[in-house]
């Protein structure tokens, strides 16, 4: 468990309604996979950022904060989509070394956007 | 996945194959749901490595890539793909963060198509890959008929260009045009250079005629001789119209180049085939007259007299009979190419106008052509006095006497020249060459191979031939034309055994000499009607006078192998002979041995066809040509005439009475009448006879006479045997086997 919390707040209903539009019979369970799909890497790129060394490479740090902002901005998960993109936007093209509370501090809004989607994806 | 379009006018695919390329799972899938709902068909590729890797196997329509990738990020992707052979110009389109400048200028520099904005709006997406499809797909139409104007422009030799005036303007030209001059795709060439290569001295008046489109902007049409870096000349077609800015002030010029230089040369060709004789490539007529009217106007400008020599090669005839039309050819040549150097040949092609190259340019009109056959002109542009002419005259007099080889054997050849003089014998080219043919034909007359400058002395007697030929052509239907009759007399017997019928022409009281009217019928063709009606007029006289005094002789009537060629002849003469109901046998056929011998092949069908029907056959001057004994003995002939030229120097001469003895023992061993021509005298009758030789002809018997005083000349000379000749020969002088006997077997009965 992180030090920073952050509590589960719901997918935004545009960008799920914006899903929900490209299958609007659910026949191939299109919110389902890609929720699915978004669960899996998102819980693999945590387990990333966890293992990271501190102070960590801004490149890297980037790296997985750019692929998390698009994917958690079409499931809808808006928090981490802005965290992402405020942490990309200050280390694009920065050598510094990330703090170990900015990589924290995205693991708990992550684990919160994982929580909402666990819990969708069981219900 | 569809290979690359091969049609550039194939629609586009109706679902368009995408390669999608993403590292995020979640927007991989949802992208390909959300494009595979809009008709797209898609391939998904998490990473660059796994795009290249699909990229071998199968080729998209479109490509959309990723920029922010771990490992292979999107822009060393898309070099990646670049480089791929097939993938130049596939469309990619790169995606980007909404505020990420520099990676859409990455983008474009690893070369992407276009960018989009990562978003969830799978339509702006899908609408972007449609008009990207689209634009490639004009691209390639672009491309494809660039490549076919370029192939078609490498054709035709031919590229474009574009000058710009100004500082920063130059001359910009495309890879075609700079191979018409001989540089590859990528080099560039000035104005400058490209003028260095024009040869100097036509480089002036091209920059001028360019300094001058170039002020007024008016259009460039024109072609240039350059001369490229390996040496090789070529002519340039530059073709270029000026352009406008949008002030309407003139911006430069737009056109094209092309190599004209076959076309140039084709042009040449078929200017030198329309004005050169394709034999011995002299000017031919066209050019001849050409050059003559030329000369004329400048004669006639600077009041200089000019000349014009007709030169006619002397019995050519004989040379292409007799050695072939090879032979013939290749002696015209020679004689071309001698007669060149009898005067300052020039062999440029004239047309169109002289230019004015100084007052003296006539001079370079000089020159000898070939008219035609082994008709020659040399044209002399300018002469001071008919020395001039007459010196060239010689000169190609003199040409000749060296023999020419041809047709393995040495030939000699004289020429007949009419030299006519401007302005004194015409003062137009078709009246400078008529009478140069005067003059001309007044040396054939007086035996050739001379010069003669035309006088009007001469045209008269050009008239006078001209005349007497159109009155010859209403000889026959005037009755104009008679025969006289010439008997043959058995001198032993002191008999006529037959008559040679000789034509005449009374024209307007006066009778013309054979000499006068022959040759002029064998030239013109006249002979073949006129010995047509002399054949039903000896049949018509031979009936009157078995009528009159039981004639029961032949009489010969002179043919030339003209006639003997005819296929209908022997059908005339059967046509003759039943009309007045008379054998055949009463006609006679007499050929010369000369007309015979070069005729030969294709007189003797004719000659075994008379003989079947009973006409036979005489050789007329023999002893003057040149015969194959080896042909005498299977010609079906009758009859020999010995030539006038040995009856009058017997007697005179040994030689002649050994040629007699020879003629008469030949004749006696083929077992052939001998007739001897020409007797006068009676010493020649007596030497005759003692060689062997019994009939005869002549004025000592009678001169040809017309039909009715040789009736009165048998009644009133013959019979009544009151002739000098009569009596001076004894039978049993004569040898007892001399065939010449046979011709008296017939007797003259007298009703």
């Amino acid at each position: 468990m992180s030090a920073t919390y952050c509590a589960p707040a719901p997918l935004d209903a545009a960008a799920l309604a914006r899903l929900r539009a490209l299958d609007p019979e659910g026949r191939n369970g299109v919110l389902v996979r890609v929720l699915a799909a978004f669960e899996t890497s998102l819980a693999r790129t945590l387990g990333q950022l966890a293992a990271l060394p501190d102070p960590a490479d801004a490149a890297v740090v980037a790296g997985v904060a750019h692929t998390l902002k698009s994917s958690s901005a079409s499931v809808g998960a808006l928090h981490l989509a802005s965290t992402c993109e405020e942490l990309e936007r200050r280390l694009r093209g920065t050598q510094a070394a990330v703090q170990r509370h900015e990589i924290e501090r995205l693991i708990a809004v992550g684990e919160a956007a994982l929580t909402t989607v666990r819990a969708m994806l069981r219900a | 996945m569809t290979p690359a379009s091969t049609d550039a006018f194939d629609a586009l695919p109706a679902q368009p194959q995408v390669l999608l390329v993403d590292d995020d799972e979640v927007n991989l899938l949802l992208t390909g749901i959300a494009l595979r709902e809009r008709g797209f068909r898609m391939t998904e590729a998490s990473s660059g490595e796994r795009a290249l890797e699909v990229l071998r196997a199968h080729a998209p329509d479109i490509i959309v890539l990723d920029a922010i990738m771990p490992g292979l990020d999107g822009f060393a992707t898309c070099r990646a793909i670049r480089a791929l052979p097939g993938f130049e110009n596939v469309p990619v389109l790169m995606l980007t963060g909404l505020d990420d400048d520099a990676s859409i200028t990455r983008a474009y520099q690893a070369g992407a198509t276009d960018f989009f904005v990562k978003a969830t709006q799978w339509s702006l997406l899908a609408g972007r890959l449609h008009y990207l499809l689209r634009a490639s797909q004009t691209r390639l139409e672009l491309e494809r008929s660039k490549a076919k104007l370029a192939r078609a422009q490498d054709l035709a030799r031919m590229g474009s260009f574009d000058w710009r005036r100004g500082e920063h303007g130059g001359l910009l030209m495309s890879s075609e045009a700079l191979r018409v001059f001989g540089f590859g795709p990528h080099e560039r060439l000035s104005l400058r250079s490209l003028l260095r290569m024009v040869p100097r001295d036509e480089r002036r008046a091209l920059m001028r005629q360019l300094h001058d489109a170039a002020r007024s902007s008016s259009v460039l049409a024109t072609d240039a001789p350059i001369v490229l870096l390996d040496g090789r000349q070529r002519i340039i077609h530059v073709d270029a119209e000026p352009e406008f800015d949008e002030h309407g002030q003139a911006a430069g010029y737009t056109g094209i180049v092309q190599d004209v230089t076959d076309r140039r040369q084709a042009e040449d060709k078929i200017r030198h085939l329309a004005n050169f004789d394709a034999l011995t490539g002299l000017p031919n007529r066209r050019q001849l007259i050409w050059r003559a009217e030329r000369a004329l106007e400048q004669a006639r400008r600077l009041e200089h007299q000019f000349a014009l020599l007709l030169i006619d090669l002397d019995r050519f005839k004989v040379i292409n009979d007799t050695l072939g039309h090879g032979a013939g050819d290749e002696l015209l040549v020679e004689v071309g190419r001698r007669l060149r150097a009898c005067v300052r040949h020039s062999d440029q092609v004239m047309e169109g106008t002289l230019e004015s190259a100084g007052m003296r340019s006539h001079r370079a009109l000089e020159a000898v052509g070939r008219l035609g056959g082994d008709e020659f002109v040399a044209l002399l542009p300018e002469v001071s006095a008919d020395a001039d002419a007459e010196r060239v005259a010689e000169r190609v007099l003199e040409a000749m006497h060296e023999p020419i080889f041809v047709g393995g054997q040495e030939c000699f050849v004289s020429a007949s020249v009419g030299v006519a003089i401007y302005p004194r014998d015409g003062t137009t080219v078709v009246d400078l060459l008529r009478n140069a043919d005067v003059a001309m034909y007044s040396v054939k007359s007086q035996g050739k191979n001379a010069a003669a400058i035309y006088s009007p002395h001469l045209a008269g007697r050009g008239r006078d031939k001209l005349e007497l030929e159109t009155a010859l052509h209403k000889a026959i239907e005037r009755d104009e034309l008679v025969l006289h009759y010439q008997p043959k007399i058995d001198v032993r017997a002191a008999r006529m055994v037959g008559a040679e019928a000789l034509m005449r022409w009374r024209r307007g009281g006066k009778l013309v000499p054979p000499s006068d009217f022959i040759p002029l019928a064998e030239d013109t063709g006249l002979i073949v009607p006129m010995s047509e009606w002399a054949l039903r007029e000896a049949a018509r006289q031979v009936h009157a006078w078995q009528q009159a005094f039981a004639f029961d002789d032949s009489v010969a009537v002179n043919l030339s192998s003209r006639l003997f060629e005819r296929s209908d002849l022997v059908e005339h003469i059967h046509r003759c002979v039943t009309a007045v109901n008379v054998p055949h046998r009463v006609i006679q056929l007499e050929i010369t041995e000369n007309n015979l011998m070069k005729e030969l092949q294709n007189v003797i069908p004719s000659l075994h066809r008379l003989n079947e029907i009973g006409v036979e056959i005489s050789i007329d001057d023999f002893g003057t040509g040149y015969s194959s004994l080896a042909y005498l003995t299977t010609l079906p002939i009758s009859e020999l005439k010995i030539d006038r030229s040995f009856v009058r120097e017997l007697g005179i001469t040994p030689q002649s009475s050994a040629v007699v003895t020879a003629i008469i023992a030949l004749a006696r061993s083929l077992g052939l009448r001998v007739v001897a021509e020409g007797v006068e005298t009676l010493r020649q009758m007596e030497v005759l006879h003692r060689l062997g030789c019994g009939v005869m002809q002549g004025f000592l018997f009678s001169r040809p006479v017309p039909p009715e005083e040789l009736q009165t000349w048998l009644e009133q000379t013959v019979l009544p045997r009151k002739a000098p000749w009569i009596g001076r020969a004894t039978p049993n002088e004569l040898p007892p086997d001399a065939p010449a006997a046979a011709g008296g077997a017939r007797l003259l009965r007298f009703v």
